[in-house]
């Protein structure tokens, strides 16, 4: 995108009134970016005439502590909305590393990003509560609400959830806080992956409710627990004692290295992949994964792989029954970002036709779907 | 205008007579859900055996442009599967089989007609569960609650239907058997089977569902505490959210749903009391304890008149029961009345409660409040007597107390939906502009609009009508559901 940037219109606008304006009177394709920590994940972007750039549409817009719910504009980076929040005590259960970047929180919704604590907070499709998003036709959508429970009317935040960029740009987005933990504990256990997935069962199949459970290609586990200082360490005992003798509670900060082999392997090709938690280490097992790291409770793990194994990559997940998308590569790469399509393609489709007939919000993400 | 006789041998032939049934008094039973006042007779009714059935059931529907509603178990709240006039009811009461237990994997595969409960007892040997809890779980089923987005008393903590599905086979409204989401929470694209989740079955009925189990808790400690005011017992909740507690439930009752409810099953509630709540905590036993005492501290300072601690799982069991009872033990001291699920910011329980009373008074009506404290869901229970001609003012005062809830931040429905009961209030909480992307969602998933039309959005056919009075489901009457 850079190479084309003398050539693009660049939109920032700073209110919602200007980000309508700003959308119906661009003529063309539009990219919507955020901090850009994912500019280049799942399909290559088209070309576009313009870039809807969400950071001016930064900060909060109401957060009431008594009733552990935010509406934030979408371009807030995530790491300075849980600076903000964490005065009250509260936070957005939430910790892909790429929130240490900068990541919006508008972008990371479109990017269906998710870290480790996904196990029990679920991804941001969990979390988000309602949101208001532009549609290419310059149509403003509010959906949902500002309380946690609320049935009324279609959960337009779900489509929005994992579509990079292509249905709309999300402007606000109301959503679920929990309180941060007092204590934080984590276990580690240096093992491969076959003892680790062992214990992981294990620890899964217990009643200690850990708040992750991540097995690191360098070859540790690590297991969370979010507690309270009264009761962590007797939490963090019973898990070292079932862990067996190899287990010993991390006395730094562990969690920093899950992070960079989430981010990736300099020149490799980024894969997320999602798959049954049973079948998830043999998969692993049959990558050339020169990094990973895997949710052994969710299935969910993030490899590095040679660009040249991508396409094979997707074959084998796929295989297994579960999926796969491309996230950072070299930028000569040419590989498909997505294994074959859902089966519900068809549909996929016709919610694009219904959102952006023209096909201009983020051509080219869905590739090689052709989804418009 | 009657079914078009061709249209009619089509989707008959598509699943065969011994599938169809058109006998009109019997398709009378299929005319209303659990919203009793809405009761329109179905043409044909189909039941199918498999979800291939359904796929084939609802092709024939589609190919001759007649209009098709999807039936569980009937127990909604909302009108979602009221029939449509000359349409067709899709029953899913055969597919009731547990297919799938995976312990390993913390999930089980299910078809759309097995209930809530079924499932938790098909896995509870695994020491798993599932955890959405609707208050009807003993009947009503999970293709239902995921049409519904069914929430519960516990879902505070664990969340809703759409937290704990993970996929779902759906027949489209061309008859094309599609999954939506997958075997993890990666998504594969926008999150279909989020949007999908809670359509009130406008988008295409599911078939087969695969579920999240949890683990259950180590320990779960339950307490029932009087309070002096209604406002002391919402600032405990505050307090208790203040605190960081993540409680499993909080459930609050007032004075008149605490009589209705004693009378009818004797739970040990103290008769007479302006507020109850009911609070739950559940986990790992260190950090449970500690803050279960945490929780009773605050209750002592907020002038609590009496705590119960359940001491065994027949205590909490009988604490549970007198807050389910409270919904059908109303009928106990009223002959009619109307249930509302708005939602308030919690914060604003007070408030709302306040002004309530203030409509019920000016209305010159009563109204019990029975209601999830920790998440702003009330079920305020307009209590009214048709016969003393008060059916019209009981049904004003139940709207205007719904739209009393979108003033105040909240919505219009918590957990029991839109449906055709509150279709006409929409453009209360949402704009015209709102809706109308609402509607290229739908048309994206039904061009035809043949798939429970009617419901969720707004038509000037439908609000142009009025509702009927309320009149008890026949299960509700023989005390196998609740209104909640």
């Amino acid at each position: 995108m850079s190479d084309r940037e003398g050539t693009l219109t660049a939109l920032k606008p700073a209110s919602l009134k200007e980000a309508r304006e700003a959308v119906l009177d661009t003529a063309g394709r539009i990219s919507v970016a955020g901090a850009g920590t994912a500019a280049d994940w799942a399909g290559r972007l088209g070309p576009v005439d313009a870039v809807f750039d969400t950071t001016g549409l930064s900060g909060v817009i109401t957060h009431n502590p008594g009733d552990m719910t935010v509406s934030v504009h979408a371009g807030t980076p995530l790491r300075a909305l849980q600076e903000e929040l964490a005065k009250h005590g509260q936070h957005l259960s939430f910790d892909a590393a790429r929130v240490a970047d900068g990541a919006t929180v508008g972008g990371l919704v479109a990017t269906a990003d998710a870290g480790p604590s996904a196990l029990v907070h679920g991804t941001l499709r969990d979390l988000v509560i309602g949101a208001t998003t532009l549609l290419a036709d310059g149509a403003v959508v509010r959906s949902g609400g500002h309380v946690i429970k609320n049935v009324a009317g279609f959960d337009l935040a779900k489509l929005l959830h994992g579509s990079y960029g292509t249905l709309g740009a999300l402007v606000e987005v109301v959503l679920r806080l929990h309180p941060v933990p007092k204590a934080v504990g984590t276990v580690v256990v240096e093992c491969d992956l076959a003892e680790a997935a062992r214990l992981g069962r294990e620890v899964l199949a217990s009643q200690l409710e850990p708040t992750a459970v991540e097995w690191l290609s360098s070859g540790r586990l690590l297991v969370r627990i979010d507690s309270t200082d009264e009761a962590l360490p007797a939490r963090l005992e019973r898990l070292t004692r079932l862990l067996g003798d190899g287990a010993a509670v991390a006395e730094a900060d562990v969690w920093g290295e899950h992070a960079a082999l989430t981010r990736g392997t300099e020149g490799a090709a980024v894969l997320r992949i999602g798959v049954k938690p049973s079948v998830l280490p043999g998969v692993l097992e049959g990558l050339p994964a020169a990094a990973a790291t895997a949710g052994l409770g969710t299935g969910v793990a993030t490899v590095s792989v040679p660009g040249t194994a991508v396409a094979e990559a997707h074959a084998a997940v796929h295989a297994a029954g579960g999926t796969s998308v491309l996230r950072s590569r070299p930028a000569d790469l040419d590989a498909p970002a997505w294994g074959p399509p859902p089966s519900a393609l068809a549909v996929l489709k016709a919610v694009k036709q219904r959102f952006d007939p023209d096909g201009r919000f983020g051509p080219g993400r869905y590739d090689p779907w052709e989804i418009s | 205008m009657a079914l078009d006789p061709v249209a009619r041998a089509a989707i008959v032939a598509a699943l065969g007579p011994d599938d169809v049934v058109d006998d009109p008094v019997q398709t009378r039973a299929y005319e209303c859900d659990g919203l009793t006042g809405y009761r329109v007779r179905p043409e044909i009714v189909l039941i199918p055996r498999d979800a291939e059935a359904v796929a084939r059931a609802v092709k024939a529907c589609h190919r001759n442009g007649v209009p098709f509603v999807a039936r569980g178990a009937g127990t909604g709240l909302s009108g979602g599967a009221l029939p449509v006039a000359d349409g067709v009811v899709i029953s899913l009461a055969r597919l009731k089989r547990v297919l799938e237990v995976d312990p390993e994997n913390r999930r089980a595969v299910v078809e759309p007609g097995v209930t809530n409960l079924e499932i938790t007892a098909a896995v509870a040997a695994h020491g798993l569960y599932y955890a959405p809890d609707p208050s009807s779980q003993q009947v009503c089923t999970i293709g239902g609650n995921v049409a519904e987005n069914s929430g519960g008393a516990h879902c505070l903590k664990y969340g809703f239907t759409t937290n704990h599905v993970l996929s779902m086979e759906v027949v489209l409204p061309d008859g094309e058997l599609v999954t939506l989401g997958g075997d993890s929470p990666e998504q594969q694209g926008p999150d279909l089977r989020g949007v999908f989740l809670g359509s009130e079955g406008t988008l295409g009925i599911t078939t087969k569902i695969t579920v999240r189990l949890l683990r259950t808790p180590e320990t779960v400690r339950t307490l029932l505490a009087d309070f002096p005011s209604v406002a002391e017992a919402g600032e405990v909740v505050s307090d208790i959210v203040a605190a960081g507690i993540v409680p499993a439930a909080v459930e609050m009752m007032d004075t008149l749903a605490i009589e209705a409810a004693e009378e009818a099953v004797h739970a040990g509630y103290t008769v007479g009391v302006p507020a109850a709540l009911v609070v739950e905590l559940d986990g790992p036993i260190e950090q449970c304890d500690a803050e279960f005492t945490q929780v009773k501290e605050i209750c002592d300072a907020h002038g609590c008149t009496r705590l119960h601690i359940a001491g065994s799982p027949e205590e909490r069991a009988a604490i549970w029961r007198g807050r389910k009872a409270a919904f059908a033990a109303v009928g106990r001291i009223s002959p009619d009345y109307f249930v509302q699920d708005g939602v308030v910011p919690r914060t604003r329980l007070a408030e709302v409660l306040g002004r309530i009373a203030d409509m019920g008074d000016e209305a010159g009506l009563r109204v019990a409040n029975v209601f999830h404290a920790g998440d702003g869901n009330l079920h305020p229970l307009v209590l009214y007597s048709a016969a003393a001609g008060e059916t019209e003012r009981a049904e004003e005062l139940s709207g205007a107390i719904a739209e009393l809830c979108v003033e105040l931040g909240g919505s219009l429905s918590g957990e029991h939906g839109i449906g055709t009961d509150k279709a006409c209030s929409m453009p209360k909480m949402y704009g015209e502009e709102d809706l109308a992307v609402m509607q290229r969602v739908r048309d994206a998933f039904d061009p035809e609009g043949i798939c429970n039309p009617g419901k969720v959005l707004p038509t000037p056919r439908l609000c142009g009508e009025r509702p009927g009075k309320y009149r008890p489901h026949p299960l509700e009457e023989s005390g196998v559901i609740e209104r909640l």
